[in-house]
């Protein structure tokens, strides 16, 4: 057999044993030099790092050395889907990014939907590996087999959905044909929080990885779906485990309001219960003479004209597309806030006009900035200015709660860098840290430069806790349906630090295993089991609970270590003065976070298997993950 | 059956847990209950659920003693577990607030 046979052979070999609902490929882009090429990954690794975060984990923590900081060319920008992406099973266009972002020099996983994930697999590709810095801007094509770097000269200064429809019509394709993920003004001009948008309204926003794609002037990148088939091992099996989820998705008491209504039953539920953060956390009450029955999810929903937006093969009731019904912008299509839009675009800045909310989330997306870090600058901003911390003269105009137009004004100024929307730019801690005095100490953030989701997490500690301590800059766990399944209880007493400490610790790395899956976190909200069951039919593994909770916990090991490494340790796990004060009135009224918080860490690190002064995953945790080569690096032995 | 001499306390189903007592998932329900020494709100609670076979079922976990994790309880607007528990005395005047737990971002 000559060396060449050899080689076909060893791939033959490979591509029997291809696990179902797998490409068997990542695509590597060097924009440095313009090369492309394609690599073949094991079924080992396959069933070791699923793909999503726990594939891009591996490859960060692989190939980004610690002097190798956010804006460096040989930073990684990993695009990764999962195994169950592009199988008929609802809401499997999920990408996942993985990045060494901009806010906290440290690892980022974030996440989002539409039809990349499945496109992507549809092309033959489970994730494309990005690296170098182009010498000019370009954006990376996907056809087939095509793939190519072109000229993005003419995207340049264009928002995200001004380059999807640049791109449509520049490639012919149009609808869910093409998937176009992009970055905005923001991302050009390295805002330490862009984000990284796609398919009108799907926004991977966390830790800057929109500066990180704008750093190596990668404007976007556009997939043809492809032609490729992606099958299941056992697709009866395949088709049980999606009727499962989606009855419980439909059935069950938590999950039915998603499906009905998505996330917009939010505002009101966590008004209720003083999670609902309002002016920047100056309170949680909703003031007097504000009409929240318009924020009722039906009224949010009626109160526009829309039309469904779904996202690969998904059943959900979730994304819409708006147009907005009265005021200045009346008759422009926008996509229907989530939450964290409704929060962020406004309670967070005091502004309560649905509309006017609704019309500043989408101007968001589509200068692509993260909405939550951006809610909590402006709405800092807007309580300096109450206060006189920050003067008229600094800001350049007049600014007050509230103030849609102002807001607007504010982001412009970021994403382009201009006047005091420079020092803005740079996130919420460092302009605060630069401002210093009485500013400071209105600033929301944790200690490792990224902010919380928005919610006022004084009434929410274990997110608190999951933000401060987690690897990613944002969230590492997530409450599963059912708690029980991974040994927690059902409820717990929220207040109750030690209690908190220890739910939060038991769930560690679930979230990584849904974001490993190629698959919408919405369309996870079923048993566990049930997405072992939906893996297990897609891959042909047998694939128990247990390995999930393990898998979920090596990757957050594996992105810990990366942070480790970059200097990001335990000193930083803490929130900031305003983040992790006590409220001051609402439902969670004098409870006091900080009074319990070294404590909390403590029986967190416990909980984990971690060392609590170096931060470090003890060596038997590491053995017991399957991780002895990472013991060897952070313990030599 | 109430009991003698019996004062009121009122429980408010708020949003998408007005589903479950044949509302819409908006707006809220306000129900009068009779409160009688040494009544808990487990009693005021199981009560109304009674009248609701969907808010018991979603309300209650399967041993039916314990809150399930579909819906949170405010006791005059504070959660559950600041000033009360379940087993804490209601007084008349009290007010609990059911509230659908939220998933999602
Ligand atoms: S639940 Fe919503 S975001 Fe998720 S896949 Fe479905 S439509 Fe998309």
């Amino acid at each position: 057999m000559t060396p060449t046979h050899a080689v076909q052979e060893a791939v033959r070999a490979v591509s029997r044993q291809l696990p179902g609902g797998y490409a068997g490929k990542l695509l590597r882009v060097d924009l440095t030099s313009g090369r492309s090429w394609s690599v073949e990954w094991s079924p080992e690794e396959m069933r070791t790092y699923i793909g999503g975060v726990g594939l891009g984990a591996k490859i960060l923590y692989e190939e980004v050395p610690p002097d190798v900081g956010w804006d460096h060319p040989d930073n990684r920008l990993v695009l990764a889907t999962g195994p169950l992406a592009g199988l008929p099973v609802w809401g499997t266009g999920g990408l996942t990014v993985v990045t060494r972002g901009a806010l906290t020099n440290g690892a980022t996983s974030t996440q989002a939907n539409g039809f990349f994930g499945a496109n992507l697999k549809f092309s033959g590709y489970d994730a494309i590996v990005i690296q170098g810095q182009a010498p000019r801007w370009v954006y990376l094509s996907i056809n087939d087999d095509t793939v190519e770097l072109r000229n993005a000269a003419s995207l340049v200064g264009k928002d995200t959905w001004e380059t999807q429809d640049a791109l449509s019509a520049e490639l012919g394709v149009s609808g869910h044909q093409l998937s176009v993920y992009s970055i905005g003004p923001a991302g050009e001009n390295l805002v330490r929080f862009a984000a990284i948008q796609g398919d009108y309204g799907h926004v991977a926003s966390k830790n800057g990885c929109g500066a990180v794609m704008g750093k190596k002037k990668l404007k976007a990148v556009a997939i043809v779906r492809g032609t490729k088939a992606v099958t299941a091992a056992d697709p009866r099996g395949l088709f049980q485990a999606a009727d499962d989820i989606a009855h419980d998705l439909k059935t069950n008491p938590l999950a039915k309001s998603l499906y009905e209504y998505g996330t917009l039953p939010g505002v009101v539920n966590l008004s209720k219960l003083g999670v609902l953060p309002i002016k920047n956390y100056t309170t949680n009450v909703v003031p007097e003479g504000v009409d929240f029955s318009r924020w009722e999810a039906p009224k949010l929903r009626q109160g526009f004209d829309h039309r469904g937006h779904q996202c690969n093969a998904c059943g959900m009731h979730h994304c819409h597309i708006q147009v907005i019904p009265s005021g200045p912008h009346k008759g422009e299509r926008v996509d229907e806030p989530e939450y964290e839009g409704w929060s962020g675009a406004g309670w967070t800045i005091g502004l309560t006009d649905p509309v006017a909310v609704s019309w500043l989330n989408t101007r968001i997306d589509r200068a692509c900035v993260d909405v939550n870090e951006f809610g909590w600058v402006v709405g800092w901003v807007m309580e300096c200015v109450e206060k006189g911390y920050i003067t008229k003269e600094q800001l350049g105009f007049e600014l007050k709660w509230g103030d849609a137009d102002g807001a607007y004004r504010l982001l412009r100024m970021i994403t382009h860098r201009q006047g005091f929307g420079d020092l803005l730019a740079e996130g919420v801690k460092r302009a605060a840290e630069k401002l210093g005095g009485p500013a400071r100490e209105c600033a929301v953030y944790t200690l490792k430069g990224a902010t919380p989701r928005g919610h006022d997490h004084r009434g929410r500690w274990d997110e608190m806790l999951d933000t401060c301590t987690a690897s990613t800059g944002t969230l590492e766990t997530g409450n599963p349906v059912f708690p029980q399944e991974m040994g927690q209880p059902a409820r717990i007493n929220i207040f109750d630090g030690d209690q908190v400490a220890k739910l939060v610790a038991g769930l560690l790395g679930r979230r990584h295993f849904e974001d490993s899956l190629g698959i919408c976190i919405f369309t996870t909200r079923t048993t566990i089991q049930n997405i072992c069951q939906a893996l297990s039919a897609a891959a042909g593994w047998p694939y128990a609970l247990e390995e999930a909770v393990r898998f979920g916990r090596r990757t957050a090991a594996i992105l810990r270590a990366f942070n480790l490494r970059c200097g990001i340790g335990p000193d930083f796990e803490y929130p900031s003065p305003r983040y992790g004060s006590t409220p001051i009135d609402g439902p969670a009224k004098d409870q006091a976070v900080m009074k319990q918080w070294e404590r909390m860490r403590e029986l967190w690190y416990e909980g984990v298997g971690y060392d609590p002064k170096t931060g470090k995953p003890l060596p038997e945790t590491l053995t017991q993950l399957g991780l002895d080569w990472l013991r060897r690096d952070l313990w030599g032995k | 059956m109430p009991k003698v001499g019996a004062r009121h306390a009122t429980v408010e189903v708020t949003g998408w847990v007005t589903k479950f007592v044949g509302g819409d998932g908006s707006g809220r329900k306000l129900y009068t209950e009779p409160v009688a020494a040494g009544d808990t709100v487990r009693d005021i609670l199981r009560r109304v659920s009674a009248r609701h076979p969907e808010l018991d079922a979603a309300l209650w976990d399967a041993s039916k003693r314990e809150l399930g994790e579909n819906i949170e309880v405010l006791v005059n607007d504070a959660v559950l577990g600041i000033s009360h528990t379940l087993d804490s005395e209601l007084q008349p005047g009290d007010h609990l607030t059911l509230v659908g737990q939220y998933m999602g971002g």
